[in-house]
């Protein structure tokens, strides 16, 4: 049973994977002017006959689209994502000197997401009433208002340009030892701006969760028979987690979108702000490379968040439809 | 009552907000793009009420000007995603069966994708101008309006008073706009209000990367997208008042779309 549920969730993973990837190329391919001539950017005018015809081979812009998509698909499938136009290194490379600074942030960002939201919704959500309770609605209300690269701009006025004590840009010191020091002190203020902007929407979610199962019937039972209120609260919190988990799902995706601007903003050398500088620089093949990934992130993500209510939610083990 | 009270006020600034930059022209004391040499960086003062940025153009005028062209981008953008979202959600909803379940799957895989992605991905390779950004927004932007359309469509559509409509013949057309949509009308609201505040913020950070709308053309995410720089020289004006402003808007669109989503609010204020 196990097996053949992971199996159909891991099935529909690979399909968005194959509409996302579908999507860029034919979108790409709508591009106007020559796609030769973009690849020269802003010195297109001095691309000779002989340039362009070696560049047309290199990436089969004669043949159909069709075509170019399945051989793109074929040569990922294995592995290459072919080579970047304006770097003239493989892509691959490129993504895996990124992936480890995006992969960092994002799993410092929603551990301290999810455990803070936990935290703050549960307290909220527990003392119907209490200034927790009320407090916690404006303030997600608020946060996520917030365009969350603005509230970076005002760190890095504050913490960077007026008392100096964080770096403003960058993952790492240039020519500094690159160790784990340096690296915590650059990851702060991105990591802060995101978790701020995100951490109440959540807390929220789960704390009007909580109040919905609190007031079910089974809880007002367990109260009137003496249970203890310690295990009845793990109780609603447990109940109260699987819709919490699923809007997990659901927002993920536009978290990992707010995780690109923060990181153009901070200049933090990842994924995020590889694609934003490949779409300046209008370079196709890390483009799609840069987007083939993040999807799949994206999709390993989703993924283990299915695990984990399947873990916590008889229903779907019985076979239920979520 | 208090949060009747809460409520006017947010209507109150929204409405402050829509006019101001509607009468952006005449209320500008200097013109948006009016550069001068000799007063650049200048900070708040009496002539420069914000203060001018690097090209020593009045910021409180570019503010007025560029909130113009970012709610009407939002505005179209959400005009455009409220169509496709219905039209979408009213055919899965209404259709049901194998239509429902293939659309479906389609949606929860679009959904997967940051629209940011596909966003840029069609910034990058079709130059565009402001109403192409509107477009490409209205375009990504339609899926939780698809979904909660649809929702609302199957939920009316087993209601007593359609099926009744459908045994006297009432026409299909008239089930669907007279009976289904009308009785949408609430949630599509709340869920369109969302929707504009996610389109502003689509706007901004777009343009905040400096591939939204032309930097020619002023808009609170192109202010934003020169005052990164501007920050680090200690300008932190030309940063402010542009965050300020849609920080504001988005906040009361927030707080109205929370209200209304309150069901109960929303029996007593019929």
């Amino acid at each position: 049973m196990t097996v053949k549920w992971v199996g159909k969730r891991m099935v529909m993973g690979i399909i968005v994977l194959i509409i996302v990837s579908f999507l860029s190329f034919f979108i790409m391919q709508l591009a106007p002017g020559d796609p030769a001539a973009a690849f020269y950017g802003g010195n297109a005018q001095t691309l000779t006959a002989a340039e362009k015809e070696r560049i047309t081979r290199a990436y089969a812009l004669d043949r159909p689209v069709a075509q170019q998509y399945v051989a793109w698909l074929g040569e990922t499938v294995k592995g290459n994502l072919g080579t970047s136009y304006k770097e003239g290194r493989p892509v691959s490379e490129i993504i895996m000197e990124r992936l480890p600074n995006t992969l960092l942030l994002v799993s410092v960002c929603l551990f301290f997401i999810i455990i803070g939201s936990i935290w703050l919704g549960t307290v909220a959500g527990m003392k119907a009433g209490s200034i927790w309770d009320k407090g916690l609605s404006t303030f997600s209300i608020a946060t996520s208002s917030i365009p969350a690269f603005w509230l970076g701009m005002l760190f890095i006025y504050f913490f960077a340009v007026s008392l100096g004590i964080l770096p403003s840009s960058g993952s790492s010191d240039i020519g500094g030892d690159g160790g784990l020091g340096d690296k915590i002190r650059h990851l702060i203020m991105p990591a802060s701006v995101l978790i701020l902007t995100h951490v109440g929407i959540y807390a929220r979610f789960l704390q009007e969760s909580i109040k919905k199962e609190n007031s079910k019937y089974y809880v007002k039972v367990a109260r009137a028979n003496g249970v203890m209120e310690r295990t009845i609260q793990m109780g609603i919190l447990r109940n109260a987690s699987i819709p919490y988990l699923n809007y997990i799902a659901m927002t993920i995706p536009s978290f990992f979108g707010g995780s690109i601007i923060v990181e153009s903003l901070f200049a933090w050398s990842g994924l995020g702000q590889l694609t934003v500088k490949a779409v300046v620089t209008k370079d196709f093949p890390l483009l799609m490379g840069s987007i083939m990934v993040t999807g799949v992130i994206v999709v390993v993500s989703l993924l283990i968040i299915d695990l984990i209510m399947y873990a916590m939610d008889p229903k779907l083990r019985k076979g239920g439809i979520r | 009552m208090r949060s009747r009270k809460a409520l006017l006020f947010w209507y109150i600034i929204l409405g402050l907000i829509v006019f101001l930059t509607l009468f952006s022209s005449v209320l500008a004391p200097f013109g948006p793009n009016e550069m001068s040499m000799d007063e650049v960086y200048l900070a708040p003062s009496g002539d420069h009420w914000l203060g001018t940025d690097h090209l020593g153009r009045d910021v409180l005028s570019r503010l007025l000007v560029g909130g113009k062209v970012t709610l009407t981008v939002a505005s179209i953008s959400v005009l455009l995603s409220l169509i496709i979202g219905i039209v979408y959600g009213g055919i899965s909803g209404y259709f049901g069966g194998v239509i429902d379940a293939v659309m479906m799957r389609l949606l929860e895989a679009l959904i997967t994708i940051p629209s940011l992605i596909i966003i840029l991905v069609l910034q990058a390779f079709t130059q565009g101008s402001m109403w192409h950004m509107a477009l490409i927004i209205g375009l990504t932007g339609w899926l939780v309006t698809a979904r909660i359309v649809r929702s609302e469509f199957i939920r009316l559509k087993d209601a007593e008073f359609v099926k009744m409509a459908k045994m006297f013949g009432t026409p299909i057309w008239k089930i669907l706009f007279g009976h289904l949509l009308r009785n949408s009308i609430p949630a599509i609201f709340v869920i369109t209000l969302f929707n504009f505040a996610g389109a502003i913020f689509m706007e901004v950070s777009l343009s905040f990367l400096g591939i939204g709308i032309p930097p020619a053309i002023p808009s609170w995410g192109n202010m934003l997208y020169y005052a990164q720089n501007d920050i680090l020289i200690g300008a932190w004006w030309i940063a402010l008042f542009p965050g300020i402003m849609i920080f504001m808007t988005i906040l009361a669109i927030n707080f109205i779309g929370e209200a209304w989503k309150n069901p109960t609010w929303r029996r007593l204020n019929d």
